[in-house]
């Protein structure tokens, strides 16, 4: 199938663009799973795995890749399983530094009963391998 | 559960928390938003293609998820899951066979209208020393929840 996403033009990418919404269902399954992967039988949040905002903008750009260089998280009130989650993201800011481009995506998750569930602001490097480079 | 009244000061210690990262938990966790590609998180080859790593690499937000469970059983999960806020800055990959140990320190008490807003700074240091990540936390605790002023 033919990949109609935009090349990501960073020179052209506009701060403030917004993304289709979209929704899922959070299951009890990946809540389980959520919490078996981050070793915490409480934790409350999964919609962190789900990676919303950033997947927000997959679904409109493509390019080389990214590396996660800094991530803030508000909680407001934890998702519930069984409950329709819908997914409002945007591109809050793009920045350079070091020669390096970086853009900042964030969205905010509520469920089908109006709660605000969570905020997430991810500031992603677009030069993935420069984590090869300095790490290896 | 209920919350107890505790005080917070300048220069408390929060408990650590300790991780041991395995790829089965890097998979559980990819996997939970039923993502099945490989990715560089799961597949070394893409890990090496995309990334130019040895090998797989934690997702950050992994880092970003203990670092919420570290403030969460600190403050207690009603208020934090309620009010509670982190932003790490991740500097050095987490890899599978990694022991991550994550540490905090409330380094300010802020009034606000209803109660203090909690600060707390802390890092990640794998078994080598090396910090993976920093960054800053807070919740707002009610002043229900506070000791009287003395």
């Amino acid at each position: 199938m033919e990949d109609t996403r935009k090349l990501l033009d960073w020179e052209a990418l506009a701060i403030g663009e917004s993304f289709p919404s979209f929704s899922y269902v959070l299951t009890q399954e990946m809540l389980d799973e959520y919490r078996k992967g981050v070793m915490d039988t409480e934790a409350a949040f999964p919609t962190i795995a789900h990676k919303v905002d950033v997947m927000a903008y997959n679904r409109a750009y493509r390019d080389a890749g990214s590396v996660n260089a800094r991530c803030a998280f508000r909680c407001y009130n934890p998702p519930l399983a069984g409950k329709r989650i819908t997914v409002h993201a945007w591109i809050a800011d793009k920045y350079r530094r070091r020669g390096k481009t970086y853009i900042v995506t964030e969205a905010v998750s509520v469920d089908e009963d109006g709660r605000l569930l969570d905020r997430v602001i991810t500031h992603e490097l677009k030069q993935p391998g420069e984590v090869g480079k300095k790490w290896g | 559960m209920g919350v107890a009244v505790r005080a917070f000061n300048v220069g408390d210690t929060v408990p650590p928390l300790v991780k041991a990262m395995t790829q089965e938990a890097i998979n559980a966790f990819e996997g939970s938003s039923g993502r099945t590609g490989p990715s560089q998180f799961t597949d070394e080859e893409t890990a090496r293609h995309t990334l130019g790593t040895r090998g797989t690499v934690a997702s950050g937000r992994m880092s970003l998820s203990f670092a919420l469970e570290l403030l969460r059983r600190y403050f207690g999960a009603d208020l934090f899951n309620r009010s509670g806020m982190v932003d790490v800055r991740f500097l050095r990959p987490v890899r599978p066979g990694d022991v991550v140990t994550f540490t905090g320190t409330v380094t300010r008490v802020a009034e606000e209208a209803n109660g203090s807003r909690v600060i707390v700074e802390g890092a990640a240091t794998n078994q080598r020393g090396e910090t993976t990540a920093v960054g800053t936390g807070h919740c707002v605790v009610p002043r229900g929840l506070l000791p009287p002023e003395e």
